[in-house]
Parts: C-alpha cells; sequence; structure tokens
C-alpha cells in the first residue's frame, strides 16, 4: 500500500446509455507528479475526473487512489481526495465561513488547524470582503476561491482538479500555479488536471494526457509527445491537434468561415 | 415584438423554469440517470400536478364555503348567537375570499425563489427583445406560476357561489376574486423582494442568523390562515351580530370598508337584499367606495406585478455593503452537528425548508396557547397540551422526509465528500428530534401556567422522543436505500414527491404507537401510561435503528 501511486486508472470506461465516454483509458499520476488531462470539449476528461471522486460509476476498468478501489473503499478515498469541479454549484444559501466551517467538520480538521489553514488561504485569494456574504451574491470566480480552499484545507495527498483555473483572476491563477508546483514538491502527493489551455499545462504539467472521444491518444512529458508526433520544437498545442488529428480540421473550420464582417 | 411572441418565449422560459424546479440543477444536484428528453415532459408534468394540489384545495374551500351558504339557515343555527342572513353569508364570504388571498400568497412565496434562483429571465436579456415584450414575457412567466390556482379562485366561486345563493349571486363575487387573486399576486412579489433582499442575501453571524429565523416566521403566517379563521370564526359572527343589532354605526362603517367585506357583501346582499346590513345613505357610500377601490387597487396590482417582475428578478440578491470581518476562524464539529448545523443555516436562507421546520412548532404552539380558553388545571387544558406535544411529534415525523430534499443543493458536490451514510442520517434524526423537543419544550413553557402537572408532561415528552427517533430512522431507512441504489438524493422531487408522503406512513405509525399506548394505558393512571408509553418507544427505537444504520457505505 505504502508504495501505491497516488492514482492509478486502468482499463477504465464510462458509458452514459449507449453513449461511451471514456473507453478503456489507463494513466497513473505518480508521487510528486502533476497530470494533465487534456482534451477537447466531450472528450472524456469530466467522466475520468467524476469517476476518481465517486460522482460516476465506471461500467468497467479500475480506479485506485493510493491503492484503493474507489468503488470499493470510497469512503477513505473521499477522504485522501481534493477536488474542484468543474462548475462552481456549491451550497448558495452558506457564506464562505459557513461552507468551509461544514467541509473542514466533515475532514475532521482540528479547530487551530483549519482557521490557521483559512486564515492563510483567505489572504492569499483576497477574500476577506466575502468571507461573510452569502456564496449565492459571489462572482464565479470568487466561487472557484472558495472551491480551491475547500479541496486545500486538509491537504490531501491527491488534488483532482477539473479546470480549476477558469474564471480566476490573473493573480490568483499565478498564485495557483506556484502553490501547485510548491504542493507536489515534497514527492509523495499528487495532481490530477485537467484543462483547455495548452499553455497553463505545458507550464505546470510533468506528464499529460491527450484524450480524444474517450480515448487517450498520447501520454508522457512534452518531449516524449513531440518525440511520438516526430515535431521537434512544436508547442503543446501543435501536439495535441496532430495527436488528435484535429489539425486539418481546424484549417478547414477557420477557411469555411470567411473573413469577419 | 408582439403580445404572440412574448407568449412563445414565455412558454420557452417556463419549460426551462419547471426544469430547474424539479430537478435544482442550478442549485448544483446532479441530473437523474434518464435520458434528457424524459426529463422536460416529467418536469412539466410534475410543475402541473403540484398547481393541481393547490388547486384541489381551494376549489374544495370554495365548494365547503358555498355549501355552507346554501345551508346557511342550519349553520348559522349552530351559533349561540343571531346573524342576519345576508350579513352571515357576507361572513362566510369574507372567510372564503380571505382564505384565497392566504393560499395564493403562501402558494407564491414558496415558488417564487425558485423562480427568482432559476435565472431564466437573466438568459433572454442580452437577446435581441425589446423591453416591452421582455416585460411581458417576466409578466406572463409569474402569471403561469399561479394560472391554474388563479383561475380556479376565479371560475369556480362565481359558479359555485351561484348554484348556493342564485346566478346574481355569482355574478357578484366576480370583483371580490379578481381582487383576491390581484392582491395575493402583488403580496407574493412584495414579500418575495423582501426575501431576496433580506433573507437569501442576508449575511453569517448569530444575529443575523436569529433574524432570519424571525422573518421567517412572518413568512408562515398566511399558512396559518385557515387555522386563524376557524379560531376567529365564533368571535367574527359575534362580532357581526352585535352590529347587525346596533344598526349603522363607527364600527359598521369601518367593517363596510376593510378588505375583504365589502366584495363578500355584494353577493350576499344580491341574494338576500340590503335588509339585514342596515345600511344608512354613509354606509351605502362607504360599500361603494370600498367596492370601487379595492377593485381599482386590484387592477393597479395586476398591472404593477406585470411591470414589476422583471425588474426584480434581475437584480441580484442582497445589496449588503462588504465588511471586513474581524476573525477569520473556523469552528469545526462532529459531522451529525455540523450536518445538522448545515441543514439549518441553508434552511435559514430559504423559505420553503424552513417553512417544514417551523410548521410542526409553530402549529404545536397555536395548540398550546389554546390551553388559555380552558379553565386553569383542568382535564381540558392538560388533554390540549397532550395534544400539542402529539402533533409536534406527528408533524416532525411527517414533515421530516419533505426536508431531506435540502440534500438535492450542491449535491453533485456534497457527494464527493466523506460523509458516512450514518453521519448524514444522525444528523437528519437529530433535526427532527430537534424539532420535536423544540416544539415541546415551547408547549411546556406556555402550559407551566395552567399548572396541571408539569411532571407527568415532560416525562410525557421524553417517552415520545424514542418513538419520533424511531419513526425518523425508519423513515430515512427506507429513503436511503433507495437513493443509493438509484445514486441521486435522500429525497428528490424527481424520485416523485409522493415517495417522500409515502415513507412518512409508516412513520407517522410509528409515531403514533407510543402515544396510544399511553391513552389506552393512562385509564389505569398516568405511572403505568408513561411506562408503557416508554416502553413501547425504546422497543421501536430498538427495532428501527439497526434497520436504518446497519448498512454503512460512502
Amino acid at each position: 500500500m505504502a508504495t501505491a501511486p497516488p492514482l492509478s486508472i486502468g482499463e477504465l470506461t464510462v458509458r452514459y446509455g449507449e453513449r461511451v465516454a471514456v473507453d478503456r483509458l489507463s494513466f497513473t499520476v505518480g508521487p510528486g507528479e502533476i497530470y494533465g488531462l487534456l482534451g477537447s470539449n466531450g472528450a472524456g476528461k469530466t467522466s475520468t475526473i467524476k469517476s476518481v471522486v465517486g460522482l460516476v460509476r465506471p461500467a468497467g476498468g479500475t480506479v485506485r487512489v493510493f491503492g484503493r478501489d474507489v468503488t470499493v473503499d470510497g469512503l477513505r478515498v473521499k477522504e485522501q481526495v481534493g477536488y474542484v469541479p468543474e462548475t462552481s454549484l456549491l451550497y448558495d444559501a452558506l457564506t464562505p465561513r459557513e461552507f468551509l466551517e461544514f467541509v473542514s467538520s466533515v475532514r475532521h480538521l482540528d479547530r487551530s488547524v483549519a482557521s490557521e489553514r483559512t486564515a492563510s488561504y483567505v489572504r492569499a485569494f483576497r477574500l476577506e470582503g466575502e468571507f461573510e456574504e452569502p456564496i449565492l451574491t459571489l462572482s464565479y470566480g470568487t466561487r472557484q476561491k472558495v472551491l480551491l480552499i475547500a479541496a486545500l484545507l486538509h491537504q490531501p495527498p491527491l488534488l483532482v482538479l477539473d479546470e480549476p483555473l477558469n474564471s480566476l483572476d490573473p493573480r490568483s491563477v499565478r498564485i495557483m500555479k506556484e502553490l501547485l508546483v510548491r504542493y507536489v514538491a515534497g514527492g509523495e502527493r499528487g495532481v490530477l488536471f485537467s484543462t483547455h489551455t495548452m499553455e497553463v499545462a505545458e507550464q505546470l504539467c510533468h506528464r499529460v494526457g491527450i484524450l480524444d472521444r474517450g480515448v487517450l491518444r498520447g501520454e508522457g512529458t512534452l518531449e516524449a509527445l513531440r518525440e511520438k508526433v516526430a515535431a521537434g520544437d512544436a508547442t503543446l498545442e501543435e501536439v495535441f491537434l496532430r495527436l488528435t488529428e484535429e489539425g486539418e480540421g481546424v484549417r478547414a473550420a477557420v477557411d469555411s468561415l470567411g473573413a469577419p464582417g | 415584438m408582439s403580445w404572440r411572441d412574448a407568449v412563445r418565449l414565455s412558454d420557452v422560459a417556463f419549460t426551462e423554469l419547471s426544469l430547474q424546479a424539479i430537478y435544482a440543477l442550478r442549485q448544483g444536484n446532479l441530473g437523474p440517470p434518464e435520458p434528457a428528453e424524459r426529463m422536460v415532459p416529467r418536469a412539466r408534468r410534475r410543475v402541473v400536478q403540484s398547481k393541481a394540489i393547490v388547486s384541489f384545495v381551494l376549489g374544495l374551500l370554495a365548494f365547503a364555503v358555498a355549501y355552507a351558504l346554501h345551508e346557511s339557515r342550519t349553520v348559522a343555527s349552530a351559533f349561540p348567537f343571531a346573524v342576519p342572513p345576508g350579513v352571515f353569508d357576507a361572513g362566510l364570504l369574507t372567510g372564503l375570499l380571505s382564505l384565497d388571498v392566504a393560499f395564493l400568497w403562501w402558494t407564491g412565496m414558496q415558488v417564487l425563489p425558485t423562480f427568482l434562483s432559476s435565472g431564466v429571465l437573466p438568459v433572454l436579456e442580452p437577446l435581441p427583445i425589446d423591453d416591452t415584450t421582455l416585460s411581458r414575457v417576466a409578466g406572463l412567466l409569474y402569471l403561469r406560476l399561479f394560472d391554474l390556482p388563479a383561475l380556479t379562485v376565479v371560475l369556480a366561486t362565481p359558479l359555485l357561489v351561484g348554484f348556493a345563493l342564485g346566478p346574481w349571486a355569482g355574478l357578484a363575487v366576480v370583483p371580490g376574486v379578481v381582487a383576491a387573486v390581484g392582491f395575493a399576486l402583488a403580496l407574493s412579489l412584495l414579500t418575495g423582494r423582501f426575501f431576496v433582499r433580506r433573507v437569501q442575501g442576508s449575511r453569517g453571524g448569530g444575529g443575523r442568523a436569529l433574524v432570519r429565523w424571525i422573518y421567517l416566521v412572518l413568512w408562515l403566517v398566511p399558512a396559518f390562515a385557515l387555522f386563524g379563521f376557524v379560531t376567529a370564526a365564533p368571535a367574527f359572527f359575534d362580532f357581526l351580530s352585535h352590529l347587525s343589532v346596533e344598526g349603522p354605526s363607527t364600527g359598521s362603517h369601518l367593517l363596510l370598508a376593510a378588505f375583504p367585506f365589502p366584495l363578500a357583501a355584494l353577493p350576499a346582499i344580491a341574494s338576500n337584499g340590503a335588509g339585514g346590513f342596515g345600511l344608512d345613505p354613509l354606509g351605502w357610500l362607504v360599500l361603494g367606495g370600498a367596492t370601487a377601490g379595492y377593485l381599482l387597487l386590484a387592477v393597479w396590482a395586476f398591472v404593477w406585478v406585470l411591470e414589476s417582475v422583471r425588474r426584480m428578478s434581475i437584480v441580484p440578491p442582497a445589496a449588503a455593503r462588504p465588511v471586513r470581518p474581524a476573525r477569520l476562524d473556523l469552528v469545526p464539529r462532529p459531522v451529525v452537528l455540523a450536518v445538522l448545523t448545515k441543514d439549518l443555516r441553508i434552511a435559514s436562507r430559504t423559505p420553503g425548508f424552513a417553512f417544514l421546520v417551523l410548521l410542526p412548532i409553530l402549529d404545536a404552539v397555536a395548540i398550546g396557547l389554546w390551553t388559555y380558553v380552558t379553565a386553569s388545571g383542568s382535564a381540558a387544558a392538560s388533554n390540549l397540551a397532550f395534544a400539542a406535544v402529539t402533533t409536534a411529534a406527528l408533524l416532525a415525523t411527517f414533515f421530516g422526509p419533505a426536508f431531506f430534499a435540502i440534500e438535492v443543493f450542491a449535491f453533485a458536490y456534497g457527494r464527493t465528500l466523506p460523509i458516512a451514510d450514518r453521519s448524514l442520517l444522525g444528523g437528519k434524526v437529530l433535526l427532527v428530534a430537534l424539532m420535536y423537543l423544540t416544539a415541546s419544550a415551547i408547549v411546556l413553557g406556555i402550559t407551566l401556567a395552567r399548572v396541571f402537572d408539569p411532571a407527568v408532561f415532560a416525562l410525557f415528552i421524553l417517552a415520545e422522543l424514542p418513538g419520533v427517533v424511531a419513526a425518523s430512522l425508519l423513515e430515512l431507512g427506507i429513503l436511503f436505500r433507495r437513493a443509493r441504489r438509484r445514486g441521486m438524493p435522500v429525497t428528490n422531487l424527481y424520485a416523485g414527491a409522493w415517495y417522500a408522503i409515502f415513507v412518512s406512513v409508516p412513520g407517522l405509525i410509528v409515531a403514533a404507537v407510543p402515544l396510544l399506548a399511553f391513552q389506552v394505558a393512562r385509564i389505569h393512571g398516568s405511572p403505568l401510561g408513561l411506562t408503557v408509553m416508554g416502553a413501547a418507544a425504546l422497543a421501536e427505537l430498538a427495532l428501527a435503528a439497526p434497520f436504518a444504520l446497519g448498512r454503512d457505505g460512502s
């Protein structure tokens, strides 16, 4: 158990009725690693993440967090995971304080630890002014900050972040990027990170997996992926378009649109 | 754009509103595990069903009053004072119109938070639609929340009154029902705006939470309209009797000016003549002026509602000034208490859920207050106090399952937190027990002054507690099994509201058994009654606990 990786996904299949959203997907997030899951809309990123946090029951395959099967030992897995969902649909009737109090209770945090960490994050994200306002009244960016704090509060050994930087202001994006790098620096924790933004993935992720219509088209470091598509100095965006065979499609789409105006 | 375009747009918007009202997806609920194309028709069907239930109640009220009007001589003879036939009919119709306003207002208060939080109208705002059409769409959308109940009032009441008192009376009640509907729509919108500003957007903190709960108690006032009407009816008819004997007076003129009496008097006069009312020229003037005034006010209310809905639905809640809190510390609690606190905090900003918590308490308190119309220390006072606690136990058991629908809020997020079913269940059971104990403690406090035997009464409350907990555990045990099997919140409307009602049947039986055991055994003295009651309640708890807590999971 001690040597088990933070996250190990094997032959994962997710179905919604007849539609296959994820098709026999396998990858691992190692200790000390930020793993980026890249893909177009509907590629299967969120379905994969939902399988990890127990929101979707896989039709096949396994999802293990530090060796524990999500479908068998769900409660223990949830204790080890911090999760930021794609949409910030929270308890709208609670204030950030009330929400974080609930989360810290559920996570069995000591009062002083919970307060100390909350105060640090709230100050870092400049949330003091909104701390007692109902979440309903907060902007999307502010809600996203509240979600990030909730995910980090118990310093989980695995962070699962679904488009976590969406709606954040540039300052907060920078803080999050640096925070994530430090978060895994100890070499034990892992981060699974989904994004559309290639620049962010390129800067932040040790390895990336490129999903296309539920299938993993490529996986590895940027260098390894460049080698795979035989493009020595290509950006991650170019590698992505080649692997998903969307390069031609993009050109054709732009041509069909013509010049604006 | 024309009215036709507005109707077409409001139809699309109403579909979205129905979807949000039933599935609460914008409040963080997970969609049901079924094809999307089934969700829309099901949501529309459920909304129509909800409106049909309210309409049925309103129709039933109109029928009951029409029947009483038809049999007014027999009904009037039940009162110990003489009221002229026309005035008696006006009194009954005053009650009916007041209840119509109260029920429609209450309906509005229940649906308005969903209407405002659905975000349907703000979606239309950036589209190239002119202001007039947008206002019309908003107005039509709001009217559609009330269509079936309002039509029931406007159509069924004149028909039934016409059947009971004759066609002219049926026609003469039309201004009354139009005014009732107009005022109810306006009151719903006004109180809705108040809710958005003062309750939904209220900042955190203990003091503010207390103020919110006080507002929410006020919010519940219309729900007690029927109770108030039944309680006040004898005094009201006594007052009418005095006025009719007294003849024209300041009191009778004030009554003729007070809503909805003048509008209720019209059909009574159309049927019986004005003889019983003893109207002097000033009385006729007041009656005519008040009728015209209320009708004009109702028309203005309709216009105001149509013009204001759009503005109100796009105004964000709470205009509180940002204040830097002095402290950023958190107070984590044991998980069971955290669940309870979270639910109460959500309920304090969500009237629909606050209603379910407060109603058993307020209902028990209202019955407890009745002990003050009985002789101090009498058996009647004692029985009323027991009845109040019994009501609290049964209503807490009945409303519990509906309250658990609070889990739909942020369900998709909440499910990712490591909360064991046992802790979640514990929090919910604790809430039901708290509702019962709060109501009982207040009743005990109120009735102490009536001094019958507070020790026996306190033991009665404690002896029933395991029964209430057992009932709640049984209901939750059933709900949890179903919810986990289908991967959805503990209760949700799309699971069928009937399911929450269905599970409350065995719950009510379990809660009632110790109460019945007490009633049977107390013939041989209160100590035996309490012993049997406590034993029955504990036995139920011993059976229900393993059923509910036996299977733990994630």
